[in-house]
């Protein structure tokens, strides 16, 4: 038993990673109706700025604050400078704008950071210890961070015009366009803090990992099966579905270490199976 | 296709067609349906043949060798996405299944090549129907996803599966099991892409024939309105099943040509990158077209080996590669949404309509001139 409490503290650094990861991709899916397969390699390219400013000298906290504003401004350089031209784009098409610009960041972020791997240092080194439980200091303050971040945005989406903004441009964008809703303002607010968020996961990852501008493509992935497990329809779904997986995954792996991916991917596509629209899932209601 | 050429042959103002000639085996040979396929394919066996004598380079033939195993996958993603509507993130996955379940049974069982293929074929068949099964209940970008997740379990069973693939190392094939026709040849590399080319001009010849056929347009009904197709009496179950199971089968085919032909294959190979390089293959060369699949196949997979490489500024960096195809494929998707397929058909239609103006006119002038000549 202690064995399991354990390692549900030892997933928290995953938890964190993914629930920010996921957050980022679901923001964007309800503005833009697209699955950005940018979010990672944006969120490499945010962690690179801060890997770069920490090596530099500077103080990590420091990093980290520029390094996400650096991601803000990429954010709505994509969403400006493409997305708003590609609306007549089909769902398809934008998906393929997207991995257009994985493709330009895995050929930018070498040229622009050199080719030698760079890391970044955890918030904190060492331990919190209480009883026989271990909990590592960067596991707990990127938990922190984690919720702090998600309750701020879970907030703002409640309670703030702009958070109305996004729930109505989720909605129906064209209805919410005429009613007064300036969406090319949302989606690019969405979209600049879809990659802040994927640089604070990618930050909080870098530490125990060494960066390359693919390293973030298997957290993308895992936020996609979370985003799925979810649901779409609802913002909370797929936060619970991301943080769901990695303490699933590490119970998993307790037993059968070899297996564990096989086993919980396929767990997660029986779920689907059975609930198309994910656990939190809405039946969508289809018109001819 | 042929119905417009038709309408080009009947447009008023134009003499009569001249009374048929007797038709040339050669003639005849021009017009058969196939024969771009065969003269592509010939075309292919061309490259070996002038790689194997010195006159192209064998890297070129390698590069043409991998991007057309590439197209292949391309061609049953081009049946799934454009002709029939479903998007899939999975066709990595299944590429590497055949290549791998192939790859296995030749080194491991006594069975003929040939055997080996259809087994791994077979297997495939089985997953195709069961991606399609779960395709009838989850759709759109759900389905994409989903089926990214079945790759992402494909590839960590590869990783996990030891003695079947050799864990995350790999697996090489041996010379000594690459034999065909019970020995009698050794399936070399050139040998391979003879292979290679056969498989890619049958399965464009089966392509051809299927999206001309009564069920090919029961596919597009199906993608335009599944409602809609449903009604006019089109089975969902068939189409959706026949779709996967088509798509997933060129994904092993071409999977098996990998094995046989690059001879080495590790999980990381099968990762979501290749699914979503293949799709943008399709996309850049146009969703619905054969010969655009083929471009674009050529595009993202063989640009870079073929022909940028020689360029000294591309050499010296290699990551501006990347960067141009990137921007190729945006400009692609934003400004011809039909692909590279659309824009060459526009381009050829508006290219014959200038050259019939011009004969139309030269033709005048001629009778023109015969007319006053005969006074």
């Amino acid at each position: 038993m202690n064995a399991y409490i354990q390692m549900f503290f030892s997933s928290w650094m995953f938890m964190s990673v993914f629930a920010l990861a996921t957050m980022g991709i679901v923001l964007i899916f309800k503005t833009s109706g697209t699955t950005n397969f940018a979010q990672g390699s944006i969120a490499a390219l945010g962690a690179y700025f801060a890997a770069t400013f920490v090596t530099k000298g500077w103080n990590l906290w420091l990093s980290l604050g520029v390094s996400v504003v650096v991601a803000f401004a990429v954010g709505v350089l994509v969403d400006v400078g493409l997305f708003r031209r590609g609306r007549s784009v089909n769902v398809i098409g934008k998906q393929i704008i997207t991995m257009g610009i994985v493709m330009i960041l895995f050929g930018v972020v070498p040229m622009a950071f050199g080719a030698l791997p760079m890391d970044i240092p955890p918030f904190a080194k060492g331990n919190f210890e209480f009883g026989q439980f271990v909990i590592p200091k960067h596991y707990a303050i990127c938990a922190l961070i984690t919720a702090g971040v998600l309750a701020a945005i879970f907030l703002a989406l409640r309670f703030t015009k702009w958070g109305l903004g996004v729930r109505a441009t989720a909605s129906n964008e064209k209805v919410a366009q005429m009613l007064g809703v300036n969406t090319k303002m949302i989606t690019a607010v969405s979209w600049a803090l879809a990659a802040g968020l994927g640089t604070l996961a990618a930050v909080m990852y870098g530490s125990s990992t060494v960066l390359n501008p693919a390293y973030m493509t298997g957290v993308q992935v895992n936020a996609f099966l979370a985003c799925i497990l979810g649901g779409f329809a609802t913002f909370y779904g797929p936060i619970a579905g991301a943080l769901l997986l990695p303490v699933l995954r590490n119970y998993i792996a307790y037993n059968t270490s070899a297996w564990a991916d096989v086993i919980i991917y396929t767990l997660i596509l029986l779920v689907i199976l059975f609930k198309p629209n994910g656990l939190f899932g809405k039946k969508i209601v289809k018109k001819v | 296709m042929s119905v417009l050429l038709k309408k080009f042959k009947m447009q008023p103002g134009q003499s009569p067609a001249p009374a048929p000639k007797k038709a040339t085996p050669i003639g005849k040979f021009f017009r058969h349906p196939y024969s771009h396929f065969m003269i592509f394919g010939v075309l292919l066996v061309l490259v070996q043949v002038l790689a194997m004598t010195g006159v192209l380079s064998a890297a070129l033939a390698r590069s043409v060798g991998v991007s057309l195993i590439y197209s292949i996958a391309s061609l049953g993603f081009c049946l799934l996405l454009g002709y029939s509507g479903l998007a899939s993130l999975g066709t990595a996955g299944f590429m590497g299944l055949g290549g791998y379940m192939f790859a296995y049974l030749l080194a491991h069982t006594p069975l003929p090549f040939f055997i080996c293929v259809a087994v791994s074929v077979a297997a495939l068949i089985l997953i195709g129907a069961l991606v399609g099964f779960i395709s009838l209940r989850i759709e759109g970008i759900y389905l994409a996803i989903v089926t990214l997740g079945l790759s992402e379990i494909l590839v960590s069973f590869f990783k996990a599966f030891d003695s079947f693939t050799g864990g995350a190392s790999g697996v090489n094939l041996k010379a000594k099991d690459l034999v065909f026709m019970f020995g009698a040849f050794e399936l070399s590399r050139e040998v391979s892409f003879f292979i290679i080319t056969a498989a890619l001009v049958g399965l464009m010849i089966v392509t051809a024939n299927l999206i001309n056929s009564p069920t090919g347009r029961a596919m597009l009904a199906m993608k335009n309105s599944t409602s809609a197709a449903q009604a006019m009496g089109i089975s969902k179950v068939k189409i959706r099943l026949l779709a996967f199971v088509l798509a997933t089968c060129y994904a092993g085919i071409a999977g098996i040509l990998y094995a046989v032909y690059i001879r080495s294959m590790n999980p990381s190979v099968w990762s979501l990158s290749l699914s979503l390089n293949i799709l943008a293959a399709i996309i850049l060369g146009g969703a619905r077209s054969i010969w655009g699949t083929l471009v674009g196949a050529f595009l993202v997979f063989g640009i870079n080996t073929m022909f940028l490489q020689d360029i000294a500024f591309f050499r010296d960096n290699p990551n501006f590669i990347m960067i141009f195809i990137g921007i190729l494929i945006i400009l692609i998707v934003m400004l011809y949404p039909g692909g590279l397929a659309q824009l060459a058909k526009t381009a050829w239609h508006k290219i014959k309509a200038w050259i019939r103006k011009k004969l139309a006119a030269a033709k005048d002038k001629k009778a023109g001139a015969g007319e006053g000549g005969a006074e």
